[in-house]
């Protein structure tokens, strides 16, 4: 007996969590710089140049290509198993197991096109660096603009409450009360995460 | 003579392969009337409400008091236990339909076939018998003594499982019901000793890993067993086994 789904499911909620959770953190932290006017967010973006080519790259492959490619394959398997019924049983927590599959949906092609268009295309075969003005040029579609917020809030609200179901799956919190407590945290960091989205994503228009 | 009458829509099929059809029925009111005893005079007189005498409709139930989990059906929208569902409390024209998350056998009747299979899978009994003296029974741990018992009340109805959208044809979740059985069985002293063979199966395929935490389980309960804390215990305690199954080889 190799457990090999109960191995695999693991992978796949710490993986979520700690891997692509800091790629979260990463892209809101790196992005907020654009508050304080373009001079920062190029500065930021200069930073990371910094790092040599190699490790970049490796880090890019190895801490998001693959967790994430695995993450929203294995993902798209999960959200399979699931016949969503959130309008017969409109709990909370149901309600918000919906949602965690709805966002992945929409993540799964927002992801495509964010990744495929920036880094694939504009930065890898263009050759163009990701800059303050290149951003700005490219959020004159307010449609863009609509569907990168929307994207943020789905991969916000998506690790937020994954952090909530991250602590049952692993036991952390067992009786209701405590996983109470983390939904209730964990909601209030989406939403300020969400806030900060909401800013900097407002700086590009202004 | 104006005698108030209570609208049921009932979702019929004739035989497991056969498609579903809608039919309504309506019942002479009296106080305290619940949806078995409705059930019990459709059956009486099968006629729907175009006056078209019909087959009675089929169910199951053994207890009337929410003890056997025989009579669970949905129940506008939700699963619950037919016989404690007072036409009083719940809203009308009332909405029956069989809990489809099982296969259905005939109108309201399902097959919970596969739960006991579950059980079977997680090992959901205590050795007794082998190649040792059978001695007087073990007492029971008296600061788990509570929660055995609350575990035990158990009726298998199905309530957690046609509420969870992880249970059902598109996926191989054997379901909270059965899984929480594990605990109740691992906490027993002598069901204790084969813990780590319930964890292990728990931890197959369709097994705990299959549960999406939407905790509908605990909501739908008819018997108020703490489905998702024992759960989340189960969760813990594979961990553990995961460990031990790793490093103690």
């Amino acid at each position: 007996m190799f457990h090999t789904t109960f191995y695999i499911r693991r992978l796949h909620s710490i993986c979520g969590l700690a891997v692509l959770g800091m790629v979260l953190f990463e892209h809101i932290f790196t992005n907020s710089m654009a508050i304080f006017g373009p001079a920062a967010l190029n500065g930021a973006l200069e930073m990371m140049e910094l790092i040599p080519k190699p490790i970049f790259l490796g880090l890019e492959l190895g801490g998001i290509a693959i967790p994430l490619l695995f993450h929203a394959i294995y993902g798209v398997y999960i959200a399979l198993q699931a016949n969503n019924n959130a309008s017969n049983y409109g709990y909370c927590r149901n309600r918000n197991f919906t949602l965690q599959r709805w966002t992945a949906w929409y993540l799964v092609i927002f992801l495509i096109w964010h990744v495929g268009y920036l880094r694939l295309y504009t930065k890898g075969i263009t050759g163009t660096p990701i800059s303050y003005e290149l951003l700005q040029n490219y959020f004159q579609n307010p449609v863009v603009v609509v569907l990168y917020v929307l994207g943020m809030f789905a991969a916000i609200f998506h690790f937020c409450n994954g952090i909530t179901t991250f602590c049952m799956t692993w036991g952390i919190t067992k009786g209701p009360r405590s996983q109470n407590v983390v939904s209730v945290l964990s909601m209030g960091l989406c939403a300020i995460l969400c806030l900060i989205t909401l800013t900097f994503m407002g700086s590009y228009l202004i | 003579m104006a005698e108030k009458k209570v609208r049921f829509v009932i979702e019929r099929q004739d035989s497991p392969e056969s498609q579903p059809y809608t039919q309504e029925f309506d019942v002479d009111y009296r106080p305290g009337l619940n949806v078995v005893a409705a059930l019990m005079e459709i059956q009486k007189n099968p006629v729907t409400v175009d006056g078209k005498k019909v087959a009675p409709v089929v169910w199951e139930c053994n207890c009337l008091e929410k003890v056997c989990g025989a009579c669970m059906m949905v129940i506008n929208g939700r699963a619950r236990q037919a016989c404690c569902a007072l036409v009083d409390e719940i809203e009308q024209p009332i909405h029956l339909a069989p809990a489809r998350t099982f296969p259905v056998i005939r109108d309201l009747l399902i097959d919970r076939t596969r739960m006991f299979e579950a059980l079977k899978k997680i090992q959901g009994w205590v050795e007794l018998d082998g190649s040792w003296d059978v001695k007087d029974a073990p007492i029971q741990n008296p600061y788990t003594a509570q929660t055995a018992y609350e575990i035990s009340h158990c009726m298998t109805c199905g309530c957690c499982l046609e509420a969870c959208p992880n249970v059902g044809p598109q996926s191989d979740f054997i379901g909270p019901a059965p899984t929480v059985q594990a605990y109740l069985f691992n906490l027993h002293p002598l069901g204790k000793f084969d813990k780590p063979k319930r964890l292990n199966a728990l931890m197959e395929k369709g097994g705990i890993t299959s549960c999406g935490n939407s905790q509908n389980c605990v909501e739908v309960c008819p018997k108020f067993i703490k489905l998702t804390t024992y759960l989340a215990q189960l969760n813990r305690d594979v961990n553990i086994q995961a460990l031990k199954n790793i490093f103690n080889n």
